[in-house]
């Protein structure tokens, strides 16, 4: 017994697993003979109820069990657990630990195989949790088939079948005897010592796979789970799973993979001495998270499902690509509420899901046709549209729309008019590509493709009762336009208005003729910055940095709208940050070439956030980090 | 000097302190801890100044409280044990009832000196410093208080209910059999006795601090169960709060 358990490479799964033939005499007298060296434990009747137990009699081992049972986590890591015993008085002494008891899981299923896996890997990771490993290394796991239940949804886990992480697997034959797989070496020594006539016994061939049929289903992959958990943390599902939870903790007392533990000292009745214990604890518990004089960081029960969901779907996932979840629906099957794992995330990736599967594939791509009300020169290189979509829109300022001119294609453009409801939009083309010197030669009457409006743009709420300081560069002043109609339409709300504009030359500026209107009208304050050419309007000459010379900002009540060339935020970021200007307050524009619009292409990726989705506008606390944003 | 420890009852049964003199052994092995001045149950003189008075029984009359604030002030550490002393334990019941059907009911005719709103439990009358629950007190969780007491650490209840202690017990849920219990709201120590037992929790050991009661209604009222019998059960052995 000794050398098949010290044997360091007894765990190994064997290079050619083997299959033999055994009866349910043989599996009797095999258990028979381990019980000389190990304590057997198997399910077996007790009382009114199946239970997985220390095995007197091999014959009362059951092997064709339903899955409402306690998991084998109470053999390898048990909710009373002594770490180690001390004594008081005259110095402490603390006794060294005992040996784990030898010990054989007869007949585990293969989820809650899998269940040891996942406990495998939290728990020897890092510093390895020696009072688990010690039981680990002596404890055989014999595997047998199951036959799922109503709320088992193994096969949605994969954990419907178990290719390693056994000793033995015991595979049920039509007439009632079995095939033995070897899983480990030293599995096969246990069943060439303590059953050395099946052991001697020729192989036989594998038994193909067997389908099983689980009647609860996950509608999305395995992998996909992760990823939708990391858009529903806010969703309100936690809170209605919060109202209807008993914070009994069943869920997590019957999971064969949670292991969280609180640790106390036990003291003899003669306050002599003690034992430091540690017993299974629960993130569905008052207290769980309690801090010494404060309150609890996860006290409202919701939010303690949504821990236990995440644990198991998504933060072990994205450490170990294995979800700590093995569809053994034990959760689900004692929960008085329940709060059953498969219909609610199913619900999540429902709402997530996109429309059901288009009965015109591409329809998402294929745009409406918008005509164009009026064309006007801006520069020489920049002209305005404003077109008739063929329905009214509602946009931010800073979102844009997709236009295509058939034939030579589609690029994206920033709406330059008042974010107010209806048909009628600006845009601002510079022709500069076939597209574009293409769109240049289009006159009123003539249509092109319009999608969209697409993106996220600035939050005007969040403007409000404040000053403004908004900075463009070149055409950034397009997208800002949208932003300084939708001030000046309730000019009221919002506190001084300061514009920066600087271009390459005054003949560059767009807008020219508002420009004007805007320095006069004393609604706000205007300042110019040109680099180059001739200055009709005696503007600062140089470049945008030079308008920041005895800017005279109040920092704490002042929000910034930046848009311009990438490079330009590289300068002026930190004259905003030397002024104060709050990192939350600072809203950039990171248009990229946005191709598709729909978060898919890739082509508008700055690391790993999607332009597209989740700009083009961005306070800059949520972009600091990203090398791509700004360094470039 | 081994602390001076008395047990005291009022109204109840006195099975609480029965209990620990049911732990037979380790009631020996306590002696050599602390010495035992007062406990009728198995002495009689009267002592001074005491370090621990454990109190079992709910308070039903004028002389009992004043008995109860006597004890109050010659003791250092006021323990109530058991349901009664707790929160009046089923003695409370006859809250529910006028007091001359109570003295017909038990006597067969009306009895003078049934007063309202009694019994009441310790805590309503003199200062509780540490409490063990349930009908009767598990002789364990009493002798764990104790030593707590002894080396001066905060008396602690678990925080959670009796369905933990259920399945750690493996035992089949009670709800599964159409049976109503209290296990999900009644703070757990006890082991899952009952269910072990194949009753179900009638909570006397109290609710936990925090009870879930929405979800535990909706889920009595799934079972059939209508308000009125959701207090009748609730009010066995918890009294509810506007009426202590």
């Amino acid at each position: 017994m000794n050398r098949i358990l010290t044997d360091p490479a007894g765990r190994l799964p064997l290079e050619e697993p083997r299959w033999r033939r055994l009866s349910r005499a043989e599996i009797e007298q095999f258990v028979r003979a381990l019980q000389s060296a190990f304590e057997v434990v198997g399910v077996q009747e007790q009382g009114r109820r199946l239970t997985l137990a220390r095995l007197e009699d091999p014959a009362a081992l059951i092997l064709e069990f339903a899955p409402q049972l306690h998991s084998p986590k109470k053999f390898l890591f048990p909710n009373w657990e002594k770490l180690f015993r001390f004594r008081l008085g005259g110095g402490v002494l603390l006794e060294p630990e005992r040996a784990a008891t030898p010990r054989v899981i007869f007949g585990m299923h293969p989820c809650d195989l899998h269940a040891v896996q996942v406990l495998d890997n939290c728990l020897f990771e890092g510093e390895a949790d020696s009072a688990y490993r010690a039981k680990r290394e002596v404890t055989i796991l014999i595997g047998v088939d199951c036959v799922p239940d109503g709320h088992c949804f193994c096969t949605s886990m994969g954990t419907d079948r178990v290719a390693e992480g056994f000793d033995l697997f015991l595979h049920r034959l039509d007439g009632g005897s079995y095939l033995v797989q070897t899983g480990s070496r030293r599995g096969e020594a246990l069943l060439c010592h303590y059953a050395p006539l099946v052991g001697a016994r020729p192989g036989e061939p594998p038994l193909p796979l067997q389908v099983k049929q689980c009647p609860t289903r996950l509608d999305l992959p395995l992998e996909s789970l992760a990823p939708l958990l990391e858009k529903v943390y806010e969703h309100p599902v936690w809170e209605e799973v919060g109202a209807r939870c008993l914070g009994c903790g069943a869920c997590t007392m019957l999971c064969p993979t949670c292991y969280c533990f609180n640790v106390e000292d036990r003291l003899d009745l003669n306050l002599a001495g003690g034992e430091r214990v540690r017993t299974w604890d629960s993130c569905q518990f008052d207290q769980f998270t309690k801090v010494a004089d404060g309150p609890e960081f996860r006290g409202n029960q919701g939010d303690r499902q949504r821990h236990r969901f995440f644990r198991k779907y998504k933060y072990l996932w994205d450490k170990y690509q294995r979800t700590a979840c093995v569809g053994c629906g034990r959760c689900s099957r004692e929960c008085l509420s329940r709060i059953e794992p498969v219909p609610l995330l199913n619900r999540l990736f429902a709402e997530q899901a996109r429309p059901a599967p288009s009965l015109s594939p591409g329809a998402e791509y294929r745009p409406q046709l918008a005509e164009i009300l009026y064309v006007a020169q801006l520069t020489e290189t920049e002209k305005l549209f404003r077109l008739r979509l063929p329905q009214p829109i509602e946009f931010q300022p800073g979102e844009f729309l997709e236009i295509s001119v058939f034939g030579l294609g589609e690029a994206p453009f920033t709406i330059a008019s008042a974010p107010v409801a209806g048909a009628e939009v600006d845009v601002v083309v510079r022709a500069a590509g076939t597209l574009t010197q293409a769109m240049h030669r289009l006159k009123p009457g003539d249509t092109v493709g319009v999608r969209g409006p697409f993106g996220n743009g600035f939050p005007l709420e969040q403007f409000a009762g404040r000053d403004v300081l908004l900075v463009a560069g070149g055409m950034g002043l397009i997208t800002l336009r949208s932003l300084l109609l939708g001030i000046l339409a309730r000019r009221e709300r919002f506190g001084r208005v300061l514009l920066l504009y600087g271009a390459r030359s005054v003949g560059h500026y767009l807008f020219r003729d508002e420009l004007l209107a805007w320095h006069r009208g004393g609604e706000l304050d205007c300042r110019f910055a040109a680099g180059q050419g001739e200055n009709p309007w005696t503007v600062t000459r140089g470049d945008i940095t030079h308008l920041f010379k005895d800017l005279d900002v109040v920092a704490e009540r002042t929000s910034a709208a930046v848009s311009g060339p990438a490079r330009m935020y590289r300068s002026l970021n930190p004259l905003l940050f030397r002024l104060g200007i709050a990192e939350d307050r600072l809203f950039l524009n990171l248009e990229r070439h946005m191709k598709c619009g729909l978060g898919k292409c890739g082509k508008c990726r700055i690391n790993d956030i999607c332009v597209c989705e989740s700009g083009p506008i961005f306070p800059y606390a949520r972009v600091k980090h990203l090398k791509e944003a700004i360094e470039r | 000097m081994k602390p001076r420890v008395g047990f005291f009852d009022f109204t109840c049964c006195e099975g609480c302190q029965l209990t620990i003199l049911n732990l037979e052994e380790e009631f020996l092995e306590l002696l050599e801890l602390v010495e035992i001045v007062e406990f009728r149950e198995i002495l009689q003189a009267p002592a001074a100044a005491l370090d621990i008075a454990f109190v079992e029984g709910s308070i039903a009359g004028p002389e009992e409280a004043a008995r109860l604030r006597r004890i109050r002030e010659r003791s250092r550490t006021l323990v109530a044990l058991g349901a009664c002393a707790d929160n009046a334990g089923v003695n409370a019941l006859s809250h529910f009832r006028a007091p001359e059907e109570l003295g017909e009911s038990a006597f067969g005719r009306v009895v003078e000196g049934i007063e309202e709103r009694l019994p009441r439990p310790l805590e309503c009358f003199v200062a509780v410093d540490a409490r063990v629950p349930g009908c009767p007190i598990d002789g364990r969780e009493f002798l764990g208080l104790l030593q707590a007491l002894l080396v001066g650490r905060a008396p602690e209840l678990p925080a959670y209910a009796v369905c933990v202690e259920c399945k750690l017990g493996e035992y089949p849920c009670t709800f599964e059999q159409g049976t109503v219990c209290l296990g999900p709201v009644t703070r757990a120590g006890c082991n899952a006795l009952c269910i072990a037992g194949g009753d179900r929790c009638r909570g006397c050991r109290g609710l936990v601090d925090n009870p879930r009661s929405q979800p535990y209604r909706q889920i009595l009222e799934q079972h059939g169960l209508t308000v009125e019998d959701i207090l009748a059960e609730f009010r066995i052995f918890n009294l509810p709060p506007e009426k202590s």
